[in-house]
């Protein structure tokens, strides 16, 4: 990759010494190769496979974690038949009984087998798809991806981010804690507080309705096991006991503002995206800022600003306006009248009054016009013979 | 990046899965099987005063059993294996790709989101999906794009030319010529074209020429060739194929017909001819990884990404997305602006102003030396240049 070098040896060289050597003109880059750039472009995509991965392993680690329950309790079941003295039929009752919840459990095996294949499946379609990208469709892949990133392709994931959500909102922490509860190996091991907080707000609501008795007890059971880890948060949250709601210490204040919901709402955006590999910004927003700085020049924002330039829509403007400018290492010049590059192939003509444009439009115009052309920006007209050509390294 | 080591990352998972279930289907049916067994054997066995004895002997057989194959630790063993899968996967897919690309996202810029619902709404309808767009509108209570009628206009006509249907094509590039001429499109001829060739196919001659003499004649001035072969096709238009002409037979004539229409509709209308949207996104594909690298390199070093007014690297988009020339000087890696234009000197190669200054001593010196080139370059001949 190309870091912008903070100083550059012959540059300065030039710049300070009075008879400059002849310095070997630089090379034009070799424009990143099509193929790399399409290996690079296929390593963002991380959340596509990481996503239905996460959902995957949630689903074949509560299978496992029910079978092993359900086989460890049938074992354990025959055992303490075999060590009791029951009658020959409550013995029959009994085995029965477990033979049907066996035959139950043999169905749930199957579907939640159905279910992994499923999931699995959809695993494998995204590297298949992620596979399917080469040179030739890269057009058609870019607006497939395009559309999968405008189209939330894991929206059955957000559903369940939202249930908990909405429920914060209202002020409820329910159904959050039943959420904590259901990953909570796997926040134990990212040391996430969440579920600390959501206690603490709780404990925090029942002081504001003055129920202290409750708090105290609420508080013995859900937040004094935290203190191992987080004893100075605790102690800060519990000693509002000593407070009323309506307190003007600054330090407490704040505790009770029922902003602290919203606080709750950003961290379990966070948590949650944490656990599935996602970002917390819209893929949309993160596509969008990279290219938009990557177009953003001054000249998008002057007037007659070519439209194919997405800088010269105004609510394009408007969202790059924060953004920094692009930059450039070498020149790019491209023909003001046939918009192509200006290269070694196709290289730049000056006319006398030092207007610029590719040899192939200017040849064009010469053909069409007995060898005359006219500069389309002033009006000038020359013969195609008064041109020189411009060496840009 | 190995797809490949991913792929076999995940065989190796589904692979365990697979495992994992066949083990618990073992062990279950084999639960099932015992327990049936020594159910039957109870059921079947004379009932008599010493059959409480029995029945638990046979139990006791079961439960020993039931000891020694050890179920749940061979669930257990079977876990192990796949946890050791489940575990490896996301690391091959945090070593094989980006595992954030937020990491180059400045969160100190808030977009605004009605800006973005409204150029979403705009992409659907310039894709002409009409319904998702209207769908998102109504979902996002944006108010109606204005560009809405116009797209649904520009795909009416291109449907009518996917069924061969040339007359609205036609109609509105007559209706617009002068705007066409004006931005150098051939447009109107190469529908006329089309038109010509399509009624020629259809043997009919004279209505080729008829329609040729009204309608295309009046581009001689400026594609004389293009309209000599044409005409020169009716020679063979029973056998275009096997003529010199069979390039008039091609798809990719009205393929490129289309595109052009819809270049120019869109910039007529005031628009880029592909969605802005999806050269932005595409744009952003390409910048990220660079910018990502860019910040794992940086990683250590303070550097104030939410702050700064340039990219600090350059990052080089393909070819469609150079949309203005920019000229770096070549010696001061500066880029020009209307303070330090572009100059030429008389040999041909370009520096910027301040460079030029700085090689001269600020005019103290009349001439020196071109750093790329022998030349011994005068001042008074460098000249500016506009790209
Ligand atoms: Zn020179």
């Amino acid at each position: 990759m190309e870091i912008d070098p903070v100083t550059n040896g012959n540059a300065d060289a030039i710049m300070t010494e009075s008879a400059p050597t002849i310095t070997p003109p630089t090379t034009t880059p070799v424009p990143s190769s099509r193929l790399s750039q399409l290996t690079e472009s296929l390593k963002l995509e991380h959340q596509l496979l990481r996503v239905p991965f996460e959902h995957y392993k949630k689903t074949i680690r509560t299978n496992h974690r029910f079978f092993e329950k359900e086989v460890s309790s049938v074992v354990s079941g025959v055992g303490d038949l075999a060590d009791s003295d029951w009658s020959r039929d409550d013995t029959v009752a009994r085995l029965s009984s477990l033979v049907s919840r066996l035959q139950g459990l043999k169905r749930k095996l199957e579907e939640g087998s159905n279910v992994e294949n499923l999931q699995a499946q959809r695993c494998r379609a995204r590297i298949d798809h992620l596979e399917s990208a080469d040179v030739e469709n890269l057009t058609e892949w870019n607006n497939t991806k395009l559309k999968r990133i405008l189209d939330l392709v894991d929206i059955d994931i957000f559903r369940e981010a939202k249930k908990v959500i909405d429920a914060l909102k209202n002020r409820e922490v329910a159904s959050a804690l039943t959420w904590c509860a259901d990953n909570k190996t796997r926040l134990k091991k990212s040391k996430s507080k969440f579920e600390f907080q959501l206690r603490l707000q709780e404990f925090i609501e029942l002081v504001r309705a003055e129920s202290y008795n409750q708090a105290i007890l609420y508080g013995r059971k859900h937040v004094a096991p935290w203190g191992a880890t987080h004893m100075k948060e605790l102690q800060h949250v519990v000693a509002t006991l000593a407070f009323k709601s309506t307190t003007e210490c600054t330090k407490y204040k704040g505790l009770f503002e029922l902003r602290q919901w919203d606080v709750l709402v950003h961290q379990f955006k966070q948590e949650f995206c944490k656990l599935y590999g996602m970002t917390m910004e819209p893929l949309l927003n993160i596509y969008l800022q990279a290219g938009l700085s990557a177009l953003k020049t001054p000249y998008g924002f002057e007037e007659g600003c070519t439209k194919e330039d997405p800088l010269s829509q105004e609510s394009f403007r408007k969202l790059a306006l924060p953004l920094p400018y692009s930059k450039q290492h070498h020149s790019k010049l491209v023909c003001y009248i046939s918009k192509e590059l200006m290269d070694t192939e196709n290289p730049p003509q000056v006319l006398p009054n030092g207007y610029v444009y590719s040899t192939k439009a200017l040849k064009e115009m010469a053909e069409k016009n007995e060898g005359k052309v006219t500069c389309p920006r002033t009006g000038l007209v020359c013969n195609y013979t008064d041109l020189v050509k411009a060496y840009i390294s | 990046m190995e797809l490949k080591s991913i792929k076999d990352a995940f065989d190796r998972v589904a692979n365990k899965q697979k495992l994992s279930y066949s083990k618990t289907n073992e062990i279950v049916q084999m639960l099932s099987q015992e327990i049936e067994k020594a159910l039957s054997i109870i059921q079947n066995s004379p009932s008599s005063p010493d059959t409480l004895l029995d029945h638990r002997s046979v139990l006791a057989d079961v439960k020993k059993m039931f000891v020694e194959v050890a179920p749940v630790n061979q669930l257990e063993v079977a876990e192990k294996e796949l946890n050791a899968a489940l575990t490896k996967y996301p690391k091959v897919l945090e070593k094989q790709l980006n595992p954030d690309i937020s990491k180059a996202y400045r969160h100190n810029v808030d977009f605004d989101t009605h800006i973005v619902n409204q150029i979403i709404a705009n992409f659907f309808y310039r894709q002409g999906m009409f319904d998702i767009g209207d769908c998102f509108i109504a979902e996002t209570g944006e108010s109606e794009c204005s560009t809405k009628r116009s797209f649904m206009e520009m795909y009416r006509i291109l449907e009518a030319m996917k069924n061969r249907d040339l007359k609205p094509a036609l109609k509105w590039a007559v209706s617009n010529s002068d705007k066409l001429k004006q931005a150098r499109s051939d447009l109107e001829l190469r529908l006329h074209s089309l038109h010509f060739l399509e009624i020629a196919q259809g043997q009919n001659s004279q209505e080729a020429i008829n329609y040729a003499r009204k309608n295309i004649a009046i581009f001689a001035d400026s594609s004389l060739p293009e309209i000599q072969k044409l005409v020169c096709s009716l020679l063979w238009n029973n056998n275009l194929q096997k003529s010199p002409y069979s390039e008039f037979l091609s798809p990719a004539l009205w393929n490129n017909a289309v595109k052009e229409l819809t270049r120019q509709y869109c910039n007529l209308l005031g628009e880029s001819s592909e969605s802005p949207l999806s050269i932005t996104v595409t744009a952003g594909t390409q910048t990220l990884p660079v910018l990502l690298k860019y910040m794992n390199v940086m990683a250590n070093k303070k550097l104030d990404w939410q702050n700064i007014e340039q990219l600090p690297v350059a990052v080089e988009l393909s070819e469609e997305f150079q949309f203005h020339s920019v000229f770096v000087c070549p010696v001061s890696k500066e880029q020009s602006s209307d303070d330090n234009p572009p100059m030429m000197m008389s040999c041909g190669h370009v520096l910027c102003k301040q460079t030029i200054n700085k090689m001269s001593k600020n005019g103290s010196k009349s001439s020196f030396k071109c750093p790329y080139c022998p030349t011994d370059v005068d001042i008074s001949r460098c000249r500016q240049l506009h790209f």
